[in-house]
């Protein structure tokens, strides 16, 4: 095997949960984090620097910008809290939120603005010129901008009293949220940092399954429907037909949630075993019967955002009807393009916003015509269209992809294990609550050292399935 | 943390309680977070969780101790690699010890994606100069199938070649065999010496596009065994010779033409004496082949004056070309790339 010399360069990838450099990262992190929980005044400090080097594995420069928003955001809460002036206090809550969506606009939107909106823009007299250059997007900043506004904002909303700087940069850049969420808000986390966590009332057994759970779903179910039918359909849709690209439109629906929710297990699971805990972002959104329902299912952390930070700022429903239609069609097409800077993505929240108007111009009558597994159904496959616009990689695409849904042709890409790993993904969330989470809790009562024996099997099977070149980035870690 | 009334037995009856927070008002619990108190659940010491992860991380070392050590080699130096590597280094010894790891492999090799390559790899010898150039068809031929293949550079330039085709309606098939992160000059992932044999067989391609080098520089062993690092004259003969080794795999495995693409100049300085050994050596192993390999230089397209810049001009508008790495290109930039083989492609075969 070859060595390297000092000036090979590899592409930069940010630390995975499941990869190496994490399972050597983590138990040395967890043990120390222990070691030092009775002692405050060492552990927040260790923490944040924990925190810090765990994201500067993407690129340390990155971690001058997580600093940054932690300190203007501080700033804006400090001084939102010391004035009674609802006045000033708008205006301060304003400069904070300014920044921090400021940051995200610059990393995130400029290469949109230049190349897609500056199009739009000359085309209609109004253009400006601007520098076209690439701008490198910070991993996680949509996730921790969007938390910095919930503090300025909950704080100014006297829903949270503001923390001293060190809790702010825990709550800010604690590793297990810091790069794919949950978005945690302020008045969550912020009071599990004023005690130190409690060392005997640890969600061992909870953790540890999460983790195990969350390593499955990503790596066996989310990458392997990927590479086997995936990536293959929507690369080339025009090289495919009616049956395949059925299958590849409801095996992107299991991969979406399996990658997700997978990170996400993990991240809940990494937490609990250090103490905390994380707001749930998943229950059993493919068991939706409606756009409503699906939303306060999946993502429900980035949801409660929306409605809480956007939707009801704008007027919510308070409104009348076309102004609640107007909220929600702004509202959601926001969050689709929060997803990424692309038109399909303006595209698909624009779908989601006309669902949820559709159910909500109806709202009621539904429920009283339609037996529940039909609007299941209707819910689950219109879900599943809206996938093929999220994954597709630009509109073309996305008219290639519908092309192939109606084009007539052989089936190539079934197999019993992804058409059974799609069937599995969705059949889970349609069986009742009950026995499920029985299942999860006997699980969480055996004893820790089985568990970790367990999860020990759990990696080594997993990661016989690891291609060579490793595991590929969380999908939403590009967002 | 909100505490949860034990009334909620289930999620569903916790979220019916849910509601969004008021002016003045905390939150409501829409987040759960109480939904770990539920009634039943067992709770541990912190140090049992310091237990379970140590017991999690022991038995990963004793069975598979040496995948730390391979992958500390396929990650970048720096302060990161040196900590993996030193762990890795005692962590493979150990299991090398054990029969563990041997275990583990025989029970899940099953598992693997991976396909098995076979025959030689990379071998040390001369680059293959004066050597007779394969023979070519005088004629275009039928382009029935084309492998795409490289590191990370070769997508999405891949997708864009099989859907330009797909338009087309030419009827070629496209195989798409991207490497992420591995390089001809670090076997460590796959050695592009076996996999170009293995492509050549599996695939039977009439023509590949090769893509590649992103992740190059590594030290190689010469002739006389000894490793010789990246850059110069030394590093560069190396090189040339597992580029021809990769391109009389491909040829005398039933390819009828290559088309390898040059690296277009990256935005850091430092990598530039890589590159311009990568594809001096590309340019002096193609040379020796023939009609049969065709190089694409990007550079006078993407890089004039072999000066990094983000966009270039198609169709009378700047666009940019390159992902915010400075390395890759991205969407529109692999589109004028497909453009340029469809282009060489065209004079060889009908398709």
């Amino acid at each position: 095997m070859a060595t390297a010399t000092a000036s090979p360069i590899r592409t930069l990838t940010p630390v995975l949960f499941p990869t190496v450099e994490f399972a050597i990262f983590f138990p040395i992190v967890l043990a120390l984090s222990w070691a030092l929980m009775p002692r405050q005044q060492v552990w927040k400090p260790f923490i944040v620097v924990a925190s810090y080097v765990f994201y500067a594995a993407a690129d340390p420069r990155f971690c001058l910008l997580l600093a940054a928003i932690t300190l203007v955001s501080q700033l804006a809460v400090v001084a939102i809290h010391r004035t009674e002036d609802e006045r000033l206090r708008k205006w301060f809550t304003a400069g904070g939120v300014v920044f921090d969506l400021g940051i995200l606009a610059v990393f995130k939107y400029y290469g949109f603005f230049v190349s897609d909106v500056s199009d739009v823009l000359n085309s209609i007299g109004l253009g400006m010129p601007l520098p076209l250059v690439t701008i490198a997007l910070p991993v996680g900043v949509s996730f921790f901008s969007f938390q910095a506004v919930t503090y300025v904002v909950d704080v100014k909303r006297r829903q949270t009293e503001p923390a001293s700087l060190l809790d702010a940069a825990i709550y800010l850049s604690f590793f297990p949220h810091l790069v794919a969420g949950p978005i945690v808000r302020a008045s969550e986390f912020l009071p599990q940092l004023k005690t130190p966590r409690d060392p005997d009332r640890v969600a061992v057994g909870a953790g540890l399954t999460l983790i195990a759970l969350g390593l499955i779903k990503k790596v066996m179910i989310a990458d392997y429907l990927a590479r086997e039918v995936v990536d293959k359909v929507f690369a080339v849709p025009q090289a495919y037909s009616a049956p395949d690209a059925i299958l590849g439109a409801y095996a992107y629906a299991a991969q979406i949630f399996c990658d997700f929710s997978g990170y996400t297990d993990m991240a809940i699971g990494l937490a609990l075993l250090m103490g905390f805990v994380f707001p749930q972002n998943f229950n059993s959104p493919y068991r939706a019967t409606g756009f409503r329902d699906f939303w306060r299912r999946w993502h429900m952390t980035l949801s409660r955002f929306l409605r809480d930070y956007l939707y009801i700022p704008l007027g919510g429903n308070r409104k009348g009807r076309v102004r609640t239609y107007v909220n929600l069609m702004l509202t959601m097409a926001l969050g689709g393009l929060w997803h990424g800077a692309a038109w399909n993505f303006v595209a698909w929240g624009a779908y989601q916003g006309t669902g949820l108007s559709a159910e909500h111009a109806i709202d009621g009558r539904l429920g009283r015509i339609f037996p529940g597994w039909l609007r299941w159904f209707v819910t689950f496959n219109l879900i599943v269209l809206g996938w093929i616009l999220f994954r597709s990689t630009d509109l073309t695409v996305f008219g290639d992809y519908m092309s192939a849904l109606v084009r007539s042709g052989p089936a190539t890409l079934y197999s019993v294990p992804v058409v059974g790993a799609i069937a599995l993904v969705v059949g889970l969330q349609l069986l009742p609550e009950r026995p499920m989470e029985g299942i999860e809790l006997r699980i969480g009562r055996l004893r820790p050292l089985l568990l970790g024996a367990a999860l020990a099997l759990v990696v080594l099977i997993v990661g016989a399935t690891v291609p060579s070149q490793g595991v590929p980035p969380f999908i939403y870690f590009r967002f | 943390m909100p505490e949860t009334p034990e009334k909620f037995e289930t999620i569903a009856e916790m979220e019916a309680e849910a509601r969004p927070g008021r002016e003045g008002e905390p939150h409501g619990d829409d987040s759960l977070m109480g939904r770990f108190d539920r009634w039943g659940l067992r709770r541990f010491s912190g140090w049992d969780a310091v237990k379970a992860v140590a017991l999690t991380t022991f038995l990963l070392l004793i069975f598979a101790g040496g995948s730390i050590r391979a992958a500390a080699d396929e990650l970048k130096p720096g302060l990161g690699r040196d900590i993996v590597k030193a762990i890795g280094e005692p962590a493979g010894w150990v299991a090398d010890q054990l029969p563990f790891a041997g275990t583990r492999r025989d029970l899940t090799s099953w598992l693997s994606p991976n396909q098995e390559l076979s025959g030689r790899g990379f071998r040390a010898g001369p680059g293959g100069a004066g050597r007779p150039a394969h023979p070519v068809p005088t004629t275009p031929q039928p382009l029935d199938r084309l492998l795409v293949t490289g590191d990370s550079l070769s997508t999405p330039l891949d997708i864009q070649i099989a859907r330009k085709l797909a338009d087309q309606g030419a009827g070629v098939q496209v195989t798409r065999d991207p490497h992420l992160a591995t390089g001809i000059s670090n076997t460590g992932l796959v050695d592009w010496g076996q996999l170009s044999s293995s492509q050549a067989a599996n695939d039977d391609p009439d023509a590949v596009v090769l893509f590649i080098g992103a992740n190059e520089g590594y030290s190689m062993p010469g002739p006389n065994g000894a490793q010789v690092s990246c850059c110069g004259p030394a590093w560069e003969a190396i090189f040339e010779s597992r580029v021809g080794q990769m391109m009389d795999n491909y040829l005398n495995g039933g390819v009828e033409r290559i088309y390898w693409l040059t690296i277009p100049t990256q935005r850091d300085p430092a990598r530039k004496p890589i590159a311009d050994d990568v594809n001096q050596a590309i340019r002096q192993a193609a040379a020796s082949r023939g009609a049969a390999v065709r190089v694409i230089d990007l550079i006078p397209t993407f890089t004039p004056g072999d000066t990094y810049r983000d966009s270039i001009d198609i169709d009378g508008k700047q666009t940019i070309v390159r992902e915010s790495d400075g390395i890759h290109l991205n969407e529109d930039g692999s589109s004028v790339a497909a453009d340029l083989v469809l282009g060489a492609l065209a004079k060889d075969f009908n398709y």
